[in-house]
Protein backbone atom coordinates (compact mmCIF):
# COMPACT_ATOMS: atom_id res chain seq x y z
CA UNK A 1 0.00 0.00 0.00
CA UNK A 2 1.11 3.56 -0.57
CA UNK A 3 1.42 5.94 2.34
CA UNK A 4 -1.70 7.66 1.12
CA UNK A 5 -3.65 4.37 1.02
CA UNK A 6 -2.34 3.42 4.45
CA UNK A 7 -3.54 6.73 5.86
CA UNK A 8 -7.00 6.14 4.40
CA UNK A 9 -7.04 2.59 5.81
CA UNK A 10 -6.18 3.96 9.24
CA UNK A 11 -9.01 6.47 8.95
CA UNK A 12 -11.47 3.71 7.96
CA UNK A 13 -10.44 1.66 10.99
CA UNK A 14 -10.88 4.73 13.19
CA UNK A 15 -14.41 5.25 11.81
CA UNK A 16 -15.25 1.61 12.50
CA UNK A 17 -14.09 1.88 16.09
CA UNK A 18 -14.89 5.45 17.14
CA UNK A 19 -17.96 6.35 15.06
CA UNK A 20 -19.66 2.98 14.66
CA UNK A 21 -18.57 1.41 17.94
CA UNK A 22 -17.56 -1.81 16.25
CA UNK A 23 -15.66 -3.91 18.76
CA UNK A 24 -12.94 -6.26 17.64
CA UNK A 25 -12.32 -4.19 14.55
CA UNK A 26 -10.62 -6.01 11.70
CA UNK A 27 -6.99 -5.72 10.86
CA UNK A 28 -6.55 -3.71 7.64
CA UNK A 29 -5.65 -6.86 5.73
CA UNK A 30 -8.35 -9.06 7.29
CA UNK A 31 -11.36 -10.16 5.27
CA UNK A 32 -14.27 -7.81 6.03
CA UNK A 33 -16.90 -10.46 5.47
CA UNK A 34 -15.61 -12.60 8.31
CA UNK A 35 -14.85 -9.78 10.73
CA UNK A 36 -18.11 -7.83 10.45
CA UNK A 37 -21.73 -8.91 10.25
CA UNK A 38 -23.86 -7.65 7.39
CA UNK A 39 -25.25 -4.64 9.27
CA UNK A 40 -21.79 -3.61 10.48
CA UNK A 41 -20.40 -3.95 6.97
CA UNK A 42 -23.22 -1.87 5.51
CA UNK A 43 -22.82 0.72 8.25
CA UNK A 44 -19.11 0.95 7.47
CA UNK A 45 -19.76 1.38 3.75
CA UNK A 46 -22.27 4.18 4.46
CA UNK A 47 -19.87 5.85 6.89
CA UNK A 48 -17.01 5.68 4.37
CA UNK A 49 -19.26 7.21 1.70
CA UNK A 50 -20.19 10.00 4.09
CA UNK A 51 -16.64 10.66 5.26
CA UNK A 52 -14.98 10.71 1.82
CA UNK A 53 -18.06 11.84 -0.16
CA UNK A 54 -17.85 9.06 -2.71
CA UNK A 55 -20.35 6.47 -3.88
CA UNK A 56 -19.37 2.83 -3.58
CA UNK A 57 -21.07 0.67 -6.19
CA UNK A 58 -21.81 -3.03 -5.90
CA UNK A 59 -18.68 -3.80 -7.95
CA UNK A 60 -16.62 -1.88 -5.43
CA UNK A 61 -18.08 -3.90 -2.59
CA UNK A 62 -17.23 -7.12 -4.43
CA UNK A 63 -13.63 -5.98 -4.95
CA UNK A 64 -13.14 -4.68 -1.43
CA UNK A 65 -12.43 -7.84 0.51
CA UNK A 66 -10.48 -6.02 3.21
CA UNK A 67 -10.04 -2.54 4.65
CA UNK A 68 -6.86 -2.29 2.56
CA UNK A 69 -8.86 -2.94 -0.62
CA UNK A 70 -11.46 -0.40 0.44
CA UNK A 71 -8.73 2.14 1.19
CA UNK A 72 -7.27 1.73 -2.32
CA UNK A 73 -10.65 2.49 -3.88
CA UNK A 74 -11.19 5.50 -1.64
CA UNK A 75 -7.68 6.88 -2.17
CA UNK A 76 -8.09 6.67 -5.93
CA UNK A 77 -11.51 8.26 -6.04
CA UNK A 78 -11.91 10.75 -3.21
CA UNK A 79 -11.25 14.46 -3.47
CA UNK A 80 -7.69 14.88 -2.08
CA UNK A 81 -8.95 17.69 0.10
CA UNK A 82 -11.05 15.13 1.99
CA UNK A 83 -8.24 12.68 2.67
CA UNK A 84 -6.62 12.39 6.12
CA UNK A 85 -3.81 14.79 6.86
CA UNK A 86 -1.21 12.02 6.74
CA UNK A 87 -2.26 11.16 3.18
CA UNK A 88 -2.06 14.78 2.09
CA UNK A 89 1.40 15.17 3.63
CA UNK A 90 2.50 12.03 1.84
CA UNK A 91 1.83 13.47 -1.59
CA UNK A 92 3.48 16.84 -0.80
CA UNK A 93 7.06 17.36 -2.02
CA UNK B 1 -50.14 -27.68 28.82
CA UNK B 2 -53.15 -29.80 27.91
CA UNK B 3 -56.50 -30.40 29.49
CA UNK B 4 -58.30 -33.71 29.59
CA UNK B 5 -61.55 -32.68 31.26
CA UNK B 6 -62.82 -29.80 29.12
CA UNK B 7 -62.18 -28.74 25.53
CA UNK B 8 -59.27 -26.45 24.92
CA UNK B 9 -59.86 -22.69 24.72
CA UNK B 10 -61.14 -21.60 21.31
CA UNK B 11 -60.16 -18.65 19.15
CA UNK B 12 -63.48 -17.28 17.95
CA UNK B 13 -62.35 -14.33 15.86
CA UNK B 14 -59.64 -11.86 14.95
CA UNK B 15 -60.52 -8.19 14.47
CA UNK B 16 -58.20 -5.75 12.78
CA UNK B 17 -57.92 -1.99 12.44
CA UNK B 18 -55.50 0.16 10.50
CA UNK B 19 -55.13 3.93 10.80
CA UNK B 20 -56.55 5.70 7.71
CA UNK B 21 -53.33 7.42 6.64
CA UNK B 22 -51.89 5.02 4.07
CA UNK B 23 -48.60 6.07 2.49
CA UNK B 24 -46.86 4.08 -0.23
CA UNK B 25 -43.22 3.15 0.24
CA UNK B 26 -41.82 5.50 -2.39
CA UNK B 27 -43.55 8.48 -0.78
CA UNK B 28 -42.12 7.45 2.59
CA UNK B 29 -38.67 7.07 1.07
CA UNK B 30 -38.88 10.59 -0.31
CA UNK B 31 -40.03 12.00 3.02
CA UNK B 32 -37.32 10.24 5.03
CA UNK B 33 -34.65 11.10 2.48
CA UNK B 34 -35.42 14.73 3.20
CA UNK B 35 -34.49 14.09 6.86
CA UNK B 36 -31.46 11.97 6.26
CA UNK B 37 -30.20 13.42 2.99
CA UNK B 38 -28.22 16.03 4.88
CA UNK B 39 -26.59 13.30 6.98
CA UNK B 40 -25.72 10.77 4.29
CA UNK B 41 -23.84 11.41 1.03
CA UNK B 42 -25.38 8.49 -0.85
CA UNK B 43 -29.11 8.91 -0.27
CA UNK B 44 -29.87 6.36 -2.97
CA UNK B 45 -28.39 3.66 -0.75
CA UNK B 46 -30.90 4.48 1.98
CA UNK B 47 -33.70 4.23 -0.55
CA UNK B 48 -32.38 0.82 -1.60
CA UNK B 49 -32.48 -0.31 2.02
CA UNK B 50 -36.15 0.68 2.22
CA UNK B 51 -36.99 -1.11 -1.01
CA UNK B 52 -35.22 -4.24 0.25
CA UNK B 53 -37.81 -4.47 3.02
CA UNK B 54 -40.30 -5.52 0.30
CA UNK B 55 -43.01 -3.40 1.89
CA UNK B 56 -45.44 -1.70 -0.49
CA UNK B 57 -46.63 0.90 1.98
CA UNK B 58 -47.69 1.56 5.53
CA UNK B 59 -50.75 2.86 7.35
CA UNK B 60 -49.53 5.67 9.60
CA UNK B 61 -51.00 6.77 12.90
CA UNK B 62 -51.01 10.37 11.71
CA UNK B 63 -50.95 12.21 8.39
CA UNK B 64 -47.38 12.41 7.14
CA UNK B 65 -47.45 16.19 7.47
CA UNK B 66 -47.93 15.97 11.26
CA UNK B 67 -44.75 13.99 12.01
CA UNK B 68 -42.28 16.91 11.86
CA UNK B 69 -43.96 18.50 14.87
CA UNK B 70 -43.42 15.38 16.99
CA UNK B 71 -40.09 16.48 18.41
CA UNK B 72 -40.38 15.11 21.97
CA UNK B 73 -41.26 11.79 23.56
CA UNK B 74 -44.17 13.49 25.30
CA UNK B 75 -45.70 14.43 21.95
CA UNK B 76 -45.18 11.05 20.29
CA UNK B 77 -46.49 9.18 23.32
CA UNK B 78 -49.54 11.45 23.56
CA UNK B 79 -50.26 10.60 19.92
CA UNK B 80 -49.86 6.91 20.78
CA UNK B 81 -52.44 7.17 23.56
CA UNK B 82 -54.90 9.12 21.41
CA UNK B 83 -54.64 7.13 18.17
CA UNK B 84 -54.01 3.85 19.98
CA UNK B 85 -57.33 4.13 21.78
CA UNK B 86 -59.12 4.71 18.46
CA UNK B 87 -57.59 1.82 16.54
CA UNK B 88 -57.73 -0.42 19.61
CA UNK B 89 -61.44 0.25 20.02
CA UNK B 90 -62.06 -0.44 16.33
CA UNK B 91 -60.13 -3.73 16.48
CA UNK B 92 -62.03 -4.97 19.55
CA UNK B 93 -65.41 -3.99 18.12
CA UNK B 94 -64.52 -5.80 14.89
CA UNK B 95 -63.44 -8.93 16.78
CA UNK B 96 -66.55 -9.00 19.01
CA UNK B 97 -68.82 -8.50 16.00
CA UNK B 98 -67.17 -11.38 14.17
CA UNK B 99 -67.53 -13.57 17.27
CA UNK B 100 -71.17 -12.65 17.76
CA UNK B 101 -70.44 -11.39 21.28
CA UNK B 102 -70.92 -8.09 23.06
CA UNK B 103 -68.66 -6.08 25.38
CA UNK B 104 -70.71 -7.38 28.33
CA UNK B 105 -69.38 -10.89 27.62
CA UNK B 106 -65.72 -9.96 28.16
CA UNK B 107 -64.24 -11.16 31.46
CA UNK B 108 -60.52 -10.72 30.66
CA UNK B 109 -58.73 -8.06 28.63
CA UNK B 110 -55.08 -8.62 27.74
CA UNK B 111 -53.35 -5.62 26.19
CA UNK B 112 -49.95 -5.88 24.52
CA UNK B 113 -47.80 -3.16 23.02
CA UNK B 114 -44.20 -2.06 22.80
CA UNK B 115 -44.66 1.30 21.08
CA UNK B 116 -46.17 3.51 23.80
CA UNK B 117 -46.81 3.73 27.53
CA UNK B 118 -49.55 5.09 29.76
CA UNK B 119 -50.93 4.61 33.24
CA UNK B 120 -53.74 3.74 33.45
CA UNK B 121 -52.92 1.66 30.41
CA UNK B 122 -55.00 1.76 27.23
CA UNK B 123 -57.02 -1.26 28.32
CA UNK B 124 -58.60 0.90 31.05
CA UNK B 125 -59.50 3.59 28.52
CA UNK B 126 -61.03 0.97 26.26
CA UNK B 127 -62.89 -0.78 29.09
CA UNK B 128 -64.63 2.54 29.67
CA UNK B 129 -65.25 3.33 26.01
CA UNK B 130 -66.62 -0.12 25.28
CA UNK B 131 -68.50 -0.37 28.58
CA UNK B 132 -66.84 -3.65 29.50
CA UNK B 133 -68.01 -5.13 32.81
CA UNK B 134 -66.61 -3.35 35.86
CA UNK B 135 -65.26 -6.73 36.95
CA UNK B 136 -63.13 -7.18 33.82
CA UNK B 137 -59.64 -8.43 34.68
CA UNK B 138 -57.07 -6.31 32.85
CA UNK B 139 -53.56 -7.52 32.04
CA UNK B 140 -51.36 -4.97 30.26
CA UNK B 141 -48.13 -6.46 28.93
CA UNK B 142 -45.29 -4.24 27.73
CA UNK B 143 -41.96 -5.30 26.28
CA UNK B 144 -42.44 -8.60 24.52
CA UNK B 145 -42.17 -6.80 21.19
CA UNK B 146 -43.01 -8.69 18.03
CA UNK B 147 -43.62 -11.85 20.06
CA UNK B 148 -46.46 -10.41 22.13
CA UNK B 149 -49.28 -11.34 19.75
CA UNK B 150 -48.41 -15.02 20.07
CA UNK B 151 -47.59 -14.71 23.78
CA UNK B 152 -50.87 -12.87 24.39
CA UNK B 153 -52.87 -15.72 22.88
CA UNK B 154 -50.90 -18.16 25.03
CA UNK B 155 -51.42 -16.20 28.27
CA UNK B 156 -55.13 -15.70 27.55
CA UNK B 157 -55.52 -19.42 26.87
CA UNK B 158 -53.72 -20.20 30.14
CA UNK B 159 -56.24 -18.09 32.05
CA UNK B 160 -59.22 -19.59 30.23
CA UNK B 161 -58.13 -23.06 31.30
CA UNK B 162 -58.70 -21.84 34.85
CA UNK B 163 -61.94 -20.06 33.93
CA UNK B 164 -63.39 -22.27 31.18
CA UNK B 165 -66.75 -20.54 31.21
CA UNK B 166 -65.35 -17.09 30.42
CA UNK B 167 -64.36 -14.94 27.43
CA UNK B 168 -61.03 -13.20 26.98
CA UNK B 169 -59.98 -10.53 24.52
CA UNK B 170 -56.38 -9.99 23.51
CA UNK B 171 -55.65 -6.55 22.07
CA UNK B 172 -52.44 -5.57 20.31
CA UNK B 173 -51.83 -1.92 19.45
CA UNK B 174 -48.58 -1.04 17.73
CA UNK B 175 -47.94 2.43 16.33
CA UNK B 176 -44.36 1.91 15.26
CA UNK B 177 -44.16 5.08 13.18
CA UNK B 178 -44.38 7.12 16.39
CA UNK B 179 -41.15 5.58 17.67
CA UNK B 180 -39.07 6.73 14.71
CA UNK B 181 -35.94 8.53 15.88
CA UNK B 182 -35.42 11.10 13.16
CA UNK B 183 -32.01 12.17 14.36
CA UNK B 184 -30.72 8.61 14.35
CA UNK B 185 -29.31 8.23 10.86
CA UNK B 186 -27.79 4.82 11.60
CA UNK B 187 -28.26 2.01 9.13
CA UNK B 188 -30.22 0.06 11.77
CA UNK B 189 -32.70 2.90 12.17
CA UNK B 190 -32.97 3.39 8.42
CA UNK B 191 -33.82 -0.30 8.00
CA UNK B 192 -36.38 -0.17 10.82
CA UNK B 193 -37.99 2.93 9.33
CA UNK B 194 -38.48 1.07 6.07
CA UNK B 195 -40.07 -1.96 7.68
CA UNK B 196 -42.44 -1.13 10.52
CA UNK B 197 -46.02 0.06 10.20
CA UNK B 198 -48.99 0.85 12.42
CA UNK B 199 -52.07 -1.18 13.27
CA UNK B 200 -54.13 -2.97 15.89
CA UNK B 201 -55.57 -6.46 16.17
CA UNK B 202 -57.88 -8.09 18.69
CA UNK B 203 -58.54 -11.77 19.31
CA UNK B 204 -61.62 -13.13 21.05
CA UNK B 205 -61.06 -16.41 22.88
CA UNK B 206 -63.53 -18.42 24.90
CA UNK B 207 -62.98 -21.11 27.50
CA UNK B 208 -63.67 -24.71 26.64
CA UNK B 209 -66.62 -24.87 29.01
CA UNK B 210 -68.75 -22.36 27.11
CA UNK B 211 -70.08 -24.63 24.42
CA UNK B 212 -69.29 -26.28 21.18
CA UNK B 213 -67.79 -23.66 18.92
CA UNK B 214 -67.15 -25.34 15.59
CA UNK B 215 -64.94 -24.46 12.67
CA UNK B 216 -62.59 -22.40 14.83
CA UNK B 217 -59.10 -23.22 16.08
CA UNK B 218 -58.50 -24.30 19.64
CA UNK B 219 -55.31 -23.60 21.55
CA UNK B 220 -54.00 -27.12 22.14
CA UNK B 221 -50.71 -26.14 23.77
CA UNK B 222 -48.19 -23.32 24.03
CA UNK B 223 -44.43 -23.04 24.40
CA UNK B 224 -42.19 -20.16 25.43
CA UNK B 225 -38.45 -20.33 24.79
CA UNK B 226 -35.94 -17.78 26.11
CA UNK B 227 -32.53 -18.01 24.49
CA UNK B 228 -29.91 -17.46 27.21
CA UNK B 229 -27.72 -14.36 27.09
CA UNK B 230 -29.26 -12.88 23.94
CA UNK B 231 -30.77 -9.72 25.41
CA UNK B 232 -28.55 -7.67 23.11
CA UNK B 233 -30.15 -9.06 19.92
CA UNK B 234 -33.23 -6.86 19.82
CA UNK B 235 -35.03 -4.23 21.88
CA UNK B 236 -35.21 -0.55 22.71
CA UNK B 237 -32.68 1.85 24.12
CA UNK B 238 -34.90 4.30 26.00
CA UNK B 239 -33.57 7.78 25.21
CA UNK B 240 -34.81 11.34 25.81
CA UNK B 241 -36.74 11.26 22.55
CA UNK B 242 -38.35 7.88 23.13
CA UNK B 243 -37.54 4.39 21.96
CA UNK B 244 -34.40 3.90 19.90
CA UNK B 245 -34.32 0.59 18.08
CA UNK B 246 -31.76 -2.11 18.85
CA UNK B 247 -31.65 -4.65 16.06
CA UNK B 248 -28.76 -7.01 15.51
CA UNK B 249 -27.90 -8.45 12.14
CA UNK B 250 -27.70 -11.77 13.96
CA UNK B 251 -31.47 -12.05 14.49
CA UNK B 252 -31.91 -14.35 11.46
CA UNK B 253 -28.89 -16.37 12.59
CA UNK B 254 -30.34 -16.92 16.08
CA UNK B 255 -33.67 -17.94 14.56
CA UNK B 256 -32.14 -20.31 12.07
CA UNK B 257 -29.95 -21.92 14.72
CA UNK B 258 -32.70 -22.53 17.27
CA UNK B 259 -36.26 -22.46 16.01
CA UNK B 260 -36.22 -25.71 14.06
CA UNK B 261 -35.24 -27.71 17.14
CA UNK B 262 -37.71 -25.86 19.34
CA UNK B 263 -40.54 -26.55 16.90
CA UNK B 264 -39.61 -30.24 16.68
CA UNK B 265 -39.46 -30.68 20.45
CA UNK B 266 -42.75 -28.86 20.97
CA UNK B 267 -44.56 -30.81 18.28
CA UNK B 268 -42.98 -34.07 19.40
CA UNK B 269 -44.31 -33.64 22.93
CA UNK B 270 -47.78 -33.69 21.40
CA UNK B 271 -47.17 -36.63 19.12
CA UNK B 272 -46.75 -34.45 16.05
CA UNK B 273 -44.07 -33.66 13.49
CA UNK B 274 -43.57 -30.81 11.03
CA UNK B 275 -45.36 -32.73 8.28
CA UNK B 276 -48.52 -32.78 10.42
CA UNK B 277 -48.77 -28.98 10.44
CA UNK B 278 -51.01 -27.73 7.64
CA UNK B 279 -51.10 -24.05 8.60
CA UNK B 280 -47.95 -22.08 9.46
CA UNK B 281 -48.86 -18.71 10.97
CA UNK B 282 -45.58 -16.85 11.27
CA UNK B 283 -44.80 -13.33 12.44
CA UNK B 284 -43.99 -11.26 9.37
CA UNK B 285 -40.68 -9.92 10.71
CA UNK B 286 -38.91 -8.85 7.58
CA UNK B 287 -37.56 -10.65 4.52
CA UNK B 288 -34.51 -12.00 6.37
CA UNK B 289 -36.53 -13.13 9.38
CA UNK B 290 -39.10 -14.89 7.21
CA UNK B 291 -36.38 -16.59 5.21
CA UNK B 292 -34.60 -17.65 8.40
CA UNK B 293 -37.82 -19.10 9.82
CA UNK B 294 -38.58 -20.89 6.57
CA UNK B 295 -35.08 -22.36 6.47
CA UNK B 296 -35.15 -23.32 10.16
CA UNK B 297 -38.34 -25.30 9.75
CA UNK B 298 -37.60 -26.51 6.22
CA UNK B 299 -40.71 -25.08 4.61
CA UNK B 300 -41.45 -24.23 0.99
CA UNK B 301 -41.84 -20.49 0.45
CA UNK B 302 -45.55 -20.93 -0.29
CA UNK B 303 -46.12 -22.12 3.30
CA UNK B 304 -45.49 -18.58 4.54
CA UNK B 305 -47.25 -16.74 1.74
CA UNK B 306 -49.78 -15.14 4.10
CA UNK B 307 -46.93 -13.65 6.12
CA UNK B 308 -45.18 -12.37 3.01
CA UNK B 309 -48.40 -10.80 1.76
CA UNK B 310 -49.04 -9.14 5.11
CA UNK B 311 -45.51 -7.74 5.04
CA UNK B 312 -46.00 -6.37 1.54
CA UNK B 313 -49.37 -4.82 2.30
CA UNK B 314 -48.87 -3.18 5.69
CA UNK B 315 -45.27 -3.75 6.81
CA UNK B 316 -44.19 -5.26 10.11
CA UNK B 317 -46.82 -4.39 12.73
CA UNK B 318 -44.76 -5.84 15.58
CA UNK B 319 -47.02 -7.89 17.87
CA UNK B 320 -50.10 -7.30 15.70
CA UNK B 321 -48.52 -8.87 12.61
CA UNK B 322 -48.99 -12.52 13.52
CA UNK B 323 -52.58 -11.75 14.49
CA UNK B 324 -53.20 -10.18 11.06
CA UNK B 325 -51.85 -13.37 9.48
CA UNK B 326 -54.10 -15.49 11.71
CA UNK B 327 -57.09 -13.32 10.82
CA UNK B 328 -56.34 -13.74 7.14
CA UNK B 329 -56.28 -17.52 7.56
CA UNK B 330 -59.60 -17.52 9.42
CA UNK B 331 -61.19 -15.27 6.78
CA UNK B 332 -60.06 -17.62 4.02
CA UNK B 333 -61.96 -20.51 5.61
CA UNK B 334 -59.37 -22.98 4.38
CA UNK B 335 -58.90 -24.90 7.60
CA UNK B 336 -60.84 -28.11 8.04
CA UNK B 337 -61.72 -30.18 11.09
CA UNK B 338 -58.65 -32.09 12.19
CA UNK B 339 -56.17 -29.59 10.75
CA UNK B 340 -53.17 -28.59 12.86
CA UNK B 341 -51.62 -25.13 12.80
CA UNK B 342 -48.54 -23.61 14.41
CA UNK B 343 -48.51 -19.92 15.23
CA UNK B 344 -45.01 -18.61 15.88
CA UNK B 345 -43.35 -15.33 16.70
CA UNK B 346 -39.98 -14.22 17.97
CA UNK B 347 -39.06 -11.09 19.87
CA UNK B 348 -36.88 -9.34 22.44
CA UNK B 349 -35.34 -11.58 25.05
CA UNK B 350 -34.36 -13.03 22.58
CA UNK B 351 -37.20 -15.48 22.67
CA UNK B 352 -39.82 -17.41 20.77
CA UNK B 353 -43.45 -18.17 21.42
CA UNK B 354 -45.17 -21.14 19.80
CA UNK B 355 -48.91 -21.80 19.84
CA UNK B 356 -50.29 -25.14 18.67
CA UNK B 357 -53.73 -24.83 17.12
CA UNK B 358 -56.19 -27.57 16.24
CA UNK B 359 -59.38 -27.29 14.22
Amino acid sequence: MTVRESAVAAEILRIAHDDLGIDGQPDAAEALQGALDSLQLLSLVVAVEDRFRIILEDDDAARARSVEDLARIVAARADPALLPAAAVEARSP
Amino acid sequence: MTSTSTPHPAILSVGRALPPHYVDQETLIAALSAYWGARHFNVARLADLHRAAQVGGRHLALPLSEYPALDTFQKTNAAFVRVGADVGEAAIRDALRRAGLSPADVAHLFFVTVTGVSTPSLDATLANRLRLPATVKRTPIFGLGCMAGAAGIARAADVLRSFPGEVAVLLSVELCSLTLQRDDASVTNVIASGLFGDGAAAVVLEGGGRGEARGVPRVLATRSVLYPDTEWVMGWDVVDTGFKVVLSARVPEVIEANVGGDVDRFLGEHGLARRDVRHWIAHTGGPKVLEAFRAAVGLPRAALERSWRCLREVGNLSSASVLFVLGDLLDAGEARAGDVGLLAAMGPGFSAELVLLGW
